[in-house]
């Protein structure tokens, strides 16, 4: 009954309940125990009177309050923000002096938490600046990337907008405002007293009204002017100009020709990315467009209302309709009848593949800080335990329940905020470091840009209001519930019984808390083992040539003499004569497009069987190749034999093809001496197969084999490949060799096979690292969790355990009544943890490499690995209740 | 006349605090002894009577007078008239000492009035 009337009493309003809830439930227990005392009956039908009065009058006290608890303290009702503000500054003195006389906890509780916030601090500061913060453009939400794609044709996955169609678009869709193409390429460039390979943009004029750019001098170039103007970046008329205003109206050597600066833009104009040095408009016109060229791209400002389904739609239909308008060949046909458009929001197609990194990276710093949470809460509780006679004699004297959540939430506070400061400094620190870690294209390097932003991430105020929010929510976090516990209703319960009682009710929060940690921890550790999986399978990878000991350059040379096959190619071999005869070079080559570099270009090619049947002529990769560029890199040789000079130099129609190519254009036969040619071509000339080698990886360790066409090299630029056990410290001396044979040329795109790989596998290797480091620290917080909730359940339990021991329980079994509670925790937080992990990690699969994102065997070892470091940490307390003397146990009370 | 007229109930819990501090057991056994056992307010009714004459400031909480038995259970809390209660309660019996000599008057149970 007694049970009954305590509930009745919750029907009061809390204030109402918490004045009298006390007195009002003693004196129904105690009509009814009179009542009870004359007859069963009496005593029901007086619990009846009783239940029905209390619950009228609640329902009447709701609904007309007759308590107003301020009124009769006068001194309350003159409350004001100032004796507010008195009274927790009060409790914060308090706090700070009780925090310094445990400078042990205090240190623990904010480092973990400075920690915990500086990650996200650091971690968000990048989010922000790379994912959030608009591009720093007018208009950024209406700015779209304009991309097509061609399944079932076998054009590549992503295709650019060739001219026609740009043209189409701009005339016949409406809802685009206005348009611009861009094409990014790399080429040298002397002005003053520099010589570089620099990466330029050639855009339509229509790209700056797009974009709403303004020049900072000069103008931006109109549709009247050709390609013989450039525009200069910021970075560039600052680092080769020393910012000279005058530079405008003057001609330099840009991109292989002399060209006259008309305009610079300012330092927030870096489009697409902050590599592009220089801008060269783009001069086309629709009555010169050669169509098929799908490697440009657009970007749009997108009329307002108009969404991405309902732009998409409106340039669906205009592929088919140019292609029936300008017909063109059969391969062309193919991609244009199947072209679909993309639509996407252009800080998307900018930040690319770095988006989902990040994303990971902030979600895991986000588990972290709700484990370094509970672990500080769980801490916090144990302080408030141990207070608990202290705060409840403050009760009973009057202390109100605000009063104490106060004096809880200022120590909670106290440390959030120091916590938050150290945080900060942590981030300040942190940042330029994360940076720096964050893959990223090696310096000069053109096939992955750089992450837009990423340079610019710092603390701002933004972030800093993140840090504020983090802080104050971790404050009540870790705060709230132990505050809760030492101003909640079973408080005075705990002068009554103090030092006793079994540890029941009280370690369900901590249970709670361990479970949570439990099951973070496994999220981490599941989506760190995926990565490790993916990143082994990438590293053994077999990409069909060496990666150790080759060492690779470019050079542009630009010399009069050198302006025919035969005397590029005399040039080459007098090059690569002195870059044989370093010390320690063991081989020397070249190739057009470098593997896991700029990869190679693609084409149709037709062979005279497909010709006669009417096949389609399929598309493969084509580079050209010479020197000892397969012995170099270590390509297999399968049939036949390698280039010869003599080829190179006078262009004889003979290929190398890969294997898969073999397979692909002449199945089932000898591909020795067999005929092939590029389609569309306008020359009737065959390419004779003189050699197979192996398939290698162009592109980058992720991709599967193409089927390639190798053509007698010959280029001013080509990649040149060295084997050399020293490949790493080769530069100097190649540099000397440039300088002495052709000073005019850069030096550039200057790797190591092995720094080309590692640059494949950065962004998996970078995620994995964070991932399982995050993973490391919430398995150790989860461990010491556990450790800590059964170290304080032994420790109550003693005297339970001693009297069991007493009664003759083995140490055995006691080993197990504590372990078992441990092991439960641990279960419940690897099937929350499973359930958890199996929802989240399908966002990690554009990460993964070979391994399914619901790969048991990384789900059933982590979950092992979990329990055995439950099991572990619960077998240390587990050792010690079973070392309970009895006798001692007994007596300690 | 101190603020609004009180109930019958009011009145019995003001009287019943006239002459000294009560706890909350105490002060419902005297208010139904004094009302010839018209009220016998149970917890809900009685403490929300309670808390209506403490917020109008009539009744406060005090320390009891003199020595407290001991006692199982709960502390006590002792509740109190204010100066103002006092007041409240004077000027109400005045009231119902007017009605009921009106009535004793008008039912002929005395003379009337010179």
């Amino acid at each position: 009954m007694n049970r009954v009337f305590e509930l009745l009493i919750r029907a009061f309003p809390r204030a109402f309940r918490e004045a009298f809830g006390a007195e009002m439930l003693e004196l129904m227990r105690m009509d009814y125990a009179r009542a009870r005392a004359r007859g069963r009956l009496a005593g029901l039908t007086t619990a009846v009177a009783v239940a029905a009065d209390a619950l009228a009058s609640a329902l009447a006290e709701r609904l007309n309050p007759t308590w107003n608890p301020s009124s009769t303290r006068p001194r309350a009702r003159r409350q004001t923000m100032g004796s507010w503000l008195v009274a927790w500054g009060r409790d914060f003195v308090h706090a700070a002096r009780g925090l310094a006389r445990s400078p042990g906890f205090t240190l623990v509780t904010v480092m973990t938490l400075a920690l915990a916030i500086g990650a996200n601090t650091a971690i968000y500061s990048v989010v922000e600046s790379v994912l959030l913060e608009p591009l720093p453009y007018p208009n950024a939400d209406r700015l779209v990337y304009l991309g097509g794609t061609a399944p079932g044709s076998d054009a590549p996955d992503e295709l650019g907008v060739p001219d026609e169609l740009y043209f189409e678009y701009r005339e016949s869709v409406p809802a685009l405002e206005d348009l611009g193409l861009y094409a990014l390429a790399s080429s040298t460039t002397r002005a003053e007293d520099h010589v570089e390979q620099l990466v330029l943009a050639r855009v339509t004029p229509s790209l700056f009204t797009t974009l709403g750019a303004r020049p900072l001098l000069g103008r931006l170039p109109n549709e009247e002017d050709d390609d013989r103007v450039v525009v200069l970046s910021h970075w560039l008329w600052q680092s080769w100009f020393g910012a000279d205003p005058d530079v405008v109206g003057r001609s330099y050597y840009f991109a292989r020709e002399t060209r006259t600066v008309i305009g610079v833009l300012g330092p927030e104009f870096r489009f697409p990315d902050e590599r592009v040095a220089f801008w060269i408009p783009l001069p086309i016109r629709p009555s010169q467009v050669t169509p098929g060229g799908f490697g440009t791209r657009v970007v749009a400002r997108v009329a307002r209302g108009v969404d991405r389904e309902a732009l998409t739609a409106q340039l669906a239909p205009l592929a088919m309709r140019v292609q029936e308008r300008l017909g063109g060949p059969a391969p062309y046909r193919r991609i244009m009848e199947r072209y679909r458009p993309i639509v996407k929001p252009l800080r998307e197609q900018l930040v690319g593949k770095a988006a989902a990194p990040l994303w990971i990276a902030l979600g895991t710093a986000g588990i972290v800080f709700l484990i370094a949470c509970a672990n500080v809460a769980n801490l916090f509780l144990v302080r408030t335990e141990s207070r608990l006679r202290d705060l409840a004699v403050r009760r009973a004297l009057g202390a109100g329940r605000g009063g104490l959540v106060r004096t809880r939430m200022a120590e909670a506070l106290l440390l959030a905020a120091a916590g938050g400061i150290g945080g900060v400094l942590i981030a300040w620190v942190g940042v330029p470091i994360l940076v720096r870690a964050a893959p990223d294209a090696v310096a000069g390097g053109f096939a992955s840009a750089p992450i837009p932003g990423l340079a610019a991430a710092g603390l701002d105020p933004t972030v800093l209001c993140f840090t504020a929010a983090a802080t104050l929510s971790a404050a009540l976090m870790f705060g709230l519930l132990p505050a809760m516990r030492a101003s909640g209703p079973g408080l005075l319960d705990s002068l009554r019984h103090a030092g006793r009682g079994v540890a029941g009710r009280r370690t369900l929060g901590r249970n709670a808390l361990v479970v949570l940690q439990m099951a973070s921890a496994l999220v981490l550790l599941v989506g760190s083992a995926l990565l490790v999986r993916s990143l082994a399978r990438l590293s053994n990878v077999d990409p069909g040539y060496e990666i150790e000991d080759i060492f690779t350059f470019q050079i542009a040379p630009d010399r009069e003499d050198l302006n025919d096959r035969a005397s590029v190619s005399r040039f080459q071999y007098a090059f690569m004569d002195r870059l044989a005869a370093i010390p320690g070079v063991e081989s020397v080559g070249f190739v057009n497009t470098l593997p896991l570099d700029e990869g190679a270009g693609s084409g149709f090619v037709t062979t005279p069987r497909l010709q006669a049947s009417g096949g389609e002529a399929p598309r493969v990769r084509v580079t050209g190749a010479g020197g000892g560029y397969f012995q170099t890199m270590g390509i297999e040789i399968l049939r036949g034999r390698y280039f010869e000079r003599i080829e190179e130099e006078q262009g004889i129609p003979n290929v190398i093809v890969s294997r898969s190519a073999a397979d692909l254009l002449f199945p089932g036969e000898d591909p020795l001496g067999q005929k092939l040619r590029p389609e569309p071509s306008g020359e009737d000339t065959w390419f004779t197969v003189i050699g197979v080698v192996e398939d290698v990886l162009l592109d980058d360790l992720r991709g599967s084999p193409e089927p390639t066409v190798y053509l007698p090299g010959v280029s001013l630029s080509p990649a040149y490949v060295l084997k050399s056990k020293r490949a790493d410290r080769l530069a100097p001396e190649v540099r000397a060799i440039i300088r002495e044979m052709i000073p005019e040329s850069p030096m550039y795109r200057v790797f190591t096979m092995e720094e080309l790989a590692a640059q494949s596998k950065a962004q998996l290797s970078f995620t994995m690292q964070m991932l399982s480091i995050a993973a490391a620290l919430a398995l150790l917080l989860g461990a010491v969790g556990i450790y800590g909730v059964l170290s304080y359940v032994v420790a109550r339990r003693t005297k339970e355990i001693g009297i069991r021991m007493a009664l003759g329980a083995a140490e055995r079994d006691v080993r197990r009544m504590v372990v078992a509670p441990g092991g439960r925790v641990a279960l419940l937080g690897v099937v929350i943890g499973v359930l958890v992990a199996l929802a989240v990690t399908r966002y990690m699969e554009s990460l993964l490499f070979g391994v399914e994102p619901l790969d048991p065997a990384s789900f059933a070892g982590m979950s092992a690995v979990l329990v055995a470091v439950a099991l572990a940490a619960s077998y240390l307390p587990a050792r010690r209740a079973a070392r309970v003397d009895p006798a001692v146990s007994l007596r300690a009370e | 006349m101190e603020g609004e007229p009180l109930s019958n109930l009011e009145y019995h819990v003001l009287l019943a605090l006239a002459d000294r501090p009560l706890y909350g057991y105490a002060l419902r056994e005297a208010v139904e002894k004094e009302s010839d056992g018209a009220h016998r307010p149970r917890a809900g009714s009685l403490y929300r009577v309670l808390a209506r004459l403490m917020t109008r400031g009539l009744v406060q909480t005090t320390e009891p007078d003199g020595p407290v038995e001991p006692h199982p259970g709960l502390e006590r809390r002792y509740y109190a008239l204010t100066p103002r209660g006092r007041r409240a309660l004077e000027a109400e019996t005045a009231r119902l000492r007017r009605a009921a000599l009106l009535a004793a008057q008008r039912l002929g149970l005395v003379d009337r009035a010179p």
